[in-house]
C-alpha cells in the first residue's frame, strides 16, 4: 500500500471543488445545447466554460491522486483521462440521435463507468493498490469527456454526432473535413490532456497553494479555448467564432495576469537582473 | 517511375527538415531544462544550491511536442480550409503553437519556482524574459519543420491520415528523439561538468549542478550554447534518420508482397541499427572511463 503524502493543505475540500467544477461544466454545456435547439451557434463559447469547469475538477483530482507519490505520473494521468474520455464522448454523441439533451449527462455516466473499469484494472489486476485510484480514474475519465465535449462545442457549436462527424460544404455533406474526420478531435485531445496535467505539475513543490494552482487551471482552459476558437472559423458562423475568440482571449488574459500576481505573492523573492546570494559564500 | 523520383525527392527533403527540427527541439528543451534533467534543476534549491536555471516543467518532451505540433497542424488545416496559402497556413499554425509553448513555459517556471519559496529560491524576471523568448524561437523552428514534413506527407505522398493525426505521430516521434538522444548530453555531461569525468553521478552530488559561468552566474541559455555543439546535431541526426527511413522504405518497397515489403524492410533497418548501437556501446565502454575496470 502506498503512503499518502499531503501535497498542501487545501482551503476548499476536494468534494466541493468536484461539485463546483461539474456543475459549471454541465450548466455551460446545456446553455450551449439551447443554442443548438433554437438554431443559433453564437452560444458556442459556453463550451469553453464547460472545459474550464471540467479542468478545475480534474486538477483537484490529480492533486489528490498524486499525493500518493506518483510524481512523474502526473502527465500520464492527463493522457489516460482524455483517452477514456474520447470513448465516452463518441458513445454519448451517438445517443444524441435519441435526444440531444441527454448527451452531456450520458457522457458523464459512460465516462464514469469506463473510468471505474480502468481504475479497477489498475488497482486489482495491475496491483497498484492506491486507495483513491479507482475513484480518481473514474473522475478523470468524466473530466476528459466533459472537457472534450466543451472543446467540441467551441469548435462546432454542437454535441450531437451529426454535428461533429459531418460538415456541409456547398450543400454537400462531407465526412473527411469534419471535426472527427479531419482529426481536429486530436487537437482537442492533446490540448485537454496537457491542460489537465499542467496546473498541478507546474505548481508542484512544498509551497504549492490551491488558489494559485486553480488559477493556472483556468488559464490553461482559456488558452486551449483560444486555439479551438481559431479552428472554429471552419465550422461555425463568423460571428460565433469571433465571439468565442474574444471571450477566450479576455478570459486567458485576466487569468494569466492573476496567476502572475499569485506567483509573485508566493515567491521567495521577485528579482529583475539581480544575482542570487549563495548560502555558502 | 516519375512518382518514385518525386517520392525520393520528398523523402530527402523531409529527412533534411526533420534533422533541423530535431536539432532545434533538443536545443530548445535544454535551454528550458525540460525532460529528465529537469529533476536536478528542481532538486538543486532543496539541496541548498540556488540557481538561475530555467525550470520548464510542462511535461516530458514527447507529450509537450505532441501538443505543439498537433495544434500547429490543426490550426494550419483550419487556415487551409479557409483558403489560405499553404506556407502561410503552416506559419500561422506554428506562430500560435509557439505562443502556447511560451505561455506554458512561463507558467511552469513561475509555478515551480514559487513553490520552492521555502528553500529561498527567487523568481528571476530577467531569466523569464530572456530565456523564454530563446526557447520560443527554437520551438518555432522545430514546429515549423515538423509541420512541413507532415504537410508534405499528406499532399505529395498521399498519406491517408489527416494533418492533425500526422501531427500527433510526428510530434511524439520528435519529442522522443530529442529526449532520448539529446538529454543524456545535457543531463549527464553539462549539469555535472564540475564533477570528475567518468565518475557517473554520485548521490552526494545530487542537485550540485553547474550554476556559474566563466564570469558570473549562468542562466540556461548557456546550456544551449553547450548542447548545440553535440546533443542538438545528434538529436537532429536521429530524427532525420527516423523520418528518412520511414518514408524511404514505404516509397520503395510498398509495392512488394502487397505492402509487407515495407514492413519487412522496416524490421531489417531496426535490426541493423541495433547491431550498430551495440557495437558502438561496447567500443565506447572499452575506450572511455572507468566503466571497464569496475571491480
Amino acid at each position: 500500500m502506498s503512503v499518502k503524502v499531503e501535497a498542501s493543505h487545501d482551503g476548499i475540500p476536494h468534494n466541493k471543488v468536484m461539485v463546483i467544477g461539474a456543475v459549471i461544466s454541465l450548466v455551460s454545456l446545456y446553455i450551449a445545447i439551447i443554442g443548438t435547439v433554437i438554431g443559433v451557434d453564437y452560444l458556442a463559447f459556453f463550451g469553453g466554460f464547460a472545459a474550464v469547469g471540467a479542468l478545475i475538477w480534474g486538477n483537484s483530482t490529480i492533486k489528490k491522486l498524486c499525493s500518493y507519490g506518483i510524481g512523474t505520473g502526473v502527465p500520464s494521468a492527463g493522457m489516460l483521462a482524455f483517452g477514456s474520455g474520447v470513448i465516452a464522448l463518441l458513445f454519448a454523441a451517438t445517443l444524441g440521435g435519441i435526444s440531444i439533451w441527454i448527451v452531456p449527462v450520458a457522457g458523464l455516466i459512460i465516462a464514469l463507468i469506463v473510468g471505474l473499469f480502468l481504475g479497477w484494472i489498475s488497482n486489482s489486476v495491475l496491483n497498484m493498490k492506491i486507495p483513491v485510484m479507482t475513484r480518481s480514474i473514474a473522475e478523470l475519465a468524466a473530466v476528459g469527456a466533459l472537457a472534450l465535449m466543451g472543446f467540441g462545442v467551441v469548435a462546432t457549436g454542437t454535441v450531437g454526432f451529426t454535428g461533429i462527424a459531418t460538415i456541409e460544404i456547398l450543400g454537400v455533406t462531407v465526412y473527411n473535413a469534419s471535426y472527427i474526420g479531419a482529426g481536429v478531435i486530436a487537437v482537442s485531445f492533446m490540448l485537454g490532456a496537457i491542460a489537465l496535467q499542467h496546473p498541478f505539475n507546474a505548481c508542484l513543490g512544498p509551497g504549492e497553494k490551491q488558489d494559485r494552482t486553480n488559477m493556472l487551471a483556468i488559464e490553461c482552459g482559456f488558452l486551449s479555448m483560444i486555439i479551438m476558437a481559431v479552428i472554429s472559423f471552419v465550422f461555425v458562423s463568423l460571428a460565433a467564432a469571433w465571439i468565442s475568440l474574444i471571450v477566450a482571449i479576455i478570459g486567458w488574459f485576466v487569468s494569466y495576469v492573476k496567476y502572475l500576481a499569485l506567483s509573485k505573492r508566493d515567491a521567495a523573492a521577485w528579482l529583475d537582473a539581480k544575482p542570487f546570494s549563495d548560502a555558502e559564500e | 517511375m516519375q512518382e518514385i523520383i518525386i517520392g525520393i525527392g520528398v523523402t530527402a527533403l523531409a529527412g533534411a527538415l526533420a534533422a533541423v527540427a530535431g536539432a532545434a527541439e533538443d536545443t530548445e528543451s535544454n535551454i528550458g531544462s525540460q525532460g529528465d534533467p529537469n529533476s536536478q534543476v528542481q532538486l538543486a534549491p532543496q539541496m541548498g544550491y540556488t540557481h538561475r536555471i530555467y525550470n520548464k516543467a510542462v511535461s516530458g518532451e514527447p507529450p509537450a511536442y505532441t501538443l505543439w505540433v498537433t495544434l500547429a497542424c490543426g490550426v494550419a488545416w483550419a487556415f487551409l480550409m479557409l483558403g489560405v496559402n499553404a506556407i502561410l497556413a503552416i506559419i500561422f499554425g506554428t506562430v500560435l503553437a509557439t505562443f502556447v509553448q511560451g505561455v506554458y513555459a512561463t507558467t511552469a517556471y513561475l509555478g515551480r519556482t514559487a513553490s520552492l519559496s521555502k528553500f529561498g529560491q527567487p523568481v528571476f524576471i530577467d531569466v523569464v524574459k530572456s530565456v523564454t523568448t530563446v526557447t520560443m524561437a527554437h520551438a518555432f523552428v522545430a514546429i515549423f519543420a515538423t509541420v512541413t514534413v507532415c504537410y508534405l506527407m499528406m499532399t505529395v505522398i498521399g498519406h491517408p491520415f489527416a494533418l492533425p493525426l500526422l501531427g500527433i505521430v510526428w510530434g511524439l516521434a520528435l519529442g522522443a528523439a530529442g529526449s532520448a538522444t539529446g538529454n543524456p548530453y545535457y543531463g549527464k555531461e553539462r549539469q555535472y561538468q564540475n564533477q570528475k569525468f567518468g565518475a557517473g553521478v554520485p548521490i552526494s552530488a545530487s542537485g550540485n549542478i553547474v550554476r556559474y559561468a566563466e564570469a558570473g552566474q549562468r542562466s540556461s541559455i548557456d546550456n544551449g550554447f553547450f548542447t548545440a555543439k553535440f546533443g542538438g546535431p545528434a538529436s537532429g541526426l536521429c530524427f532525420g534518420l527516423i523520418v528518412f527511413f520511414e518514408l524511404w522504405r514505404t516509397i520503395i518497397f510498398e509495392d512488394y508482397l502487397a505492402g509487407w515489403g515495407a514492413v519487412i524492410v522496416g524490421a531489417l533497418v531496426i535490426i541493423i541499427f541495433m547491431i550498430i548501437d551495440r557495437y558502438v556501446e561496447v567500443w565506447a565502454r572499452k575506450n572511455y572511463g572507468p566503466y571497464a575496470v569496475e571491480a
